[in-house]
């Protein structure tokens, strides 16, 4: 599928590059915004499958693309963003996320250099899932270690992890090289430890997962 | 030695010495600010430049990469030097990522104390419990200060402690901003020869604070600084309500 971007990035050389690396991957780019100020209309305007935007944007560079990005997703529910930044804080993924995470990403900005896997975070997101950098998903874990989380096996932190990454038990599976019916057992083990009722869909899973690392 | 005798010795009127210990005391809370907005400038310039710069590169490598692999003509040197400089300058990205963060993070600004700590507390290999409650923002020097002693002593903590669980706190006491950092590990910390925690010391007394370290042997392990709030912001309990 053939995705409609918009690029949210101040600067130049960055924006470039991720337009050259999405416009060789067989996306659009349809809009580059250097600043947050006109996205809202621009979104409104051009309805694009996804949303790639920076955190840090003029005019105070301090937390413009998290408030961009709430300010869109409350006109517009359904629009799909991928937030990148130089740093990632638990803080600013619980703000995201806060009312609903599908079609939120939330990435470490390096991770364009591994091309692949960030055209395919991009996808991911623009399909409704929810994709969270790995260091974000350490810092919900290391701020809940007491409780529930202490009875987890080293191996089901590691699950519980690469879920929250929105990663799919095939996905898990591969990363963790063992059988998607060892990665299922896991996940049934976390969410009987941790009391969150199974459901049935991948994204469900991460919700429920979420939600219980953000108000535990 | 009376009073009179070090007037004396330093030449001086008790005006005059009030005069001069005001003029030093506003010279130095200067520095100090112009040292914590210096940090913040140089932070804001690497994330600007280099930074940006070095993602870019990481990306074109990934991209040469990505097309060496999908072709089958690729020269098997050519390939390995690619995927090495790739590699590399993906490390290199990490790197200064951290040095970045180290000499501010930018977070701290944007969310505060308790935002900043979740970082440092994801990249303690010891469990850390973190209890911070502060009911307003401090000013940014003292803020930084508290977050570089919890950042220094869990360092410390994960290189020497052997400890099982390190406790941060934060909260005000009349008026003052008391920072605790402890762990049940070994103790025996030994702060006085340099280290970190010595020139945090400095910073923190700069701030009119005081650091202290408990450390015996057998443990625990404490940390503890206090820095004192502007009164006005930050009036003692019974003081009347402005």
């Amino acid at each position: 599928m053939t995705m409609r971007i918009v690029i949210v990035e101040d600067s130049v050389l960055l924006r470039e590059g991720i337009v050259r690396l999405l416009s060789e991957s067989g996306h659009e780019v349809v809009g580059q915004l250097v600043d947050a100020t006109t996205l809202l209309a621009t979104v409104g305007e051009l309805r694009p499958d996804l949303v790639v935007l920076d955190v840090r944007l003029p005019p105070t560079f301090t937390d413009e693309g998290i408030e961009a990005a709430v300010a869109v997703r409350s006109e517009h529910p359904t629009q799909a963003i991928l937030v990148l930044s130089q740093y990632v804080e638990e803080r600013y993924a619980t703000e995201l996320l806060a009312n609903d995470s599908e079609g939120i990403g939330y990435l470490l900005k390096e991770r364009v250099a591994d091309v692949g896997d960030f055209v395919d975070a991009c996808q991911r997101v623009a399909g409704g899932g929810t994709v969270l950098d790995p260091e974000v998903v350490a810092q919900l874990l290391s701020r809940r270690r007491r409780g529930p989380f202490d009875d987890l096996t080293p191996r089901e932190r590691e699950v519980l992890g690469l879920m929250a990454e929105g990663r799919s038990n095939v996905g898990i599976a591969r990363m963790l090289v063992v059988s998607e019916g060892a990665v299922e057992k896991h996940i049934s083990s976390i969410f009987s430890k941790l009391g969150l009722a199974s459901s049935d869909t991948e994204h469900r899973r991460v919700l429920a997962v979420l939600h219980y690392l953000q108000h535990s | 030695m009376d009073s009179g005798l070090i007037k004396g010795m330093l030449g001086g009127s008790t005006a005059e010495l009030r005069q001069r210990v005001e003029t030093l005391t506003v010279s130095r809370d200067a520095s100090v600010d112009i040292a914590e907005t210096e940090r913040r400038r140089i932070e804001r310039d690497l994330h600007d430049g280099v930074q940006a710069q070095l993602v870019t590169l990481a990306m074109d490598l990934g991209m040469a990469r990505q097309k060496l692999e999908a072709g089958n003509d690729a020269d098997p040197a050519v390939l390995a030097l690619v995927e090495r400089a790739h590699d590399d300058s993906k490390k290199a990205v990490a790197d200064l990522r951290n040095l970045v963060r180290g000499i501010h993070p930018a977070v701290l600004t944007d969310r505060g104390l308790d935002a900043a700590v979740s970082s440092l507390t994801a990249r303690s290999p010891i469990p850390v419990d973190v209890s911070i409650a502060l009911a307003k923002r401090p000013p940014a020097t003292i803020e930084s200060a508290a977050y570089f002693v919890i950042a220094e002593a869990l360092t410390n903590a994960a290189k020497h402690s052997n400890a099982s669980l390190i406790n941060v706190d934060a909260h005000v006491v009349d008026s003052t901003l008391r920072v605790e950092i402890r762990d049940d590990g070994v103790g025996g910390a030994d702060i006085e020869h340099g280290g970190g925690l010595s020139g945090l010391a400095s910073r923190v007394a700069a701030l009119e604070g005081r650091l202290r370290v408990a450390s015996p042997v057998g443990g625990p392990t404490i940390v503890l600084a206090e820095l004192p709030l502007p009164a006005d912001t930050w009036p003692p309990p019974g003081a009347p309500v402005a």
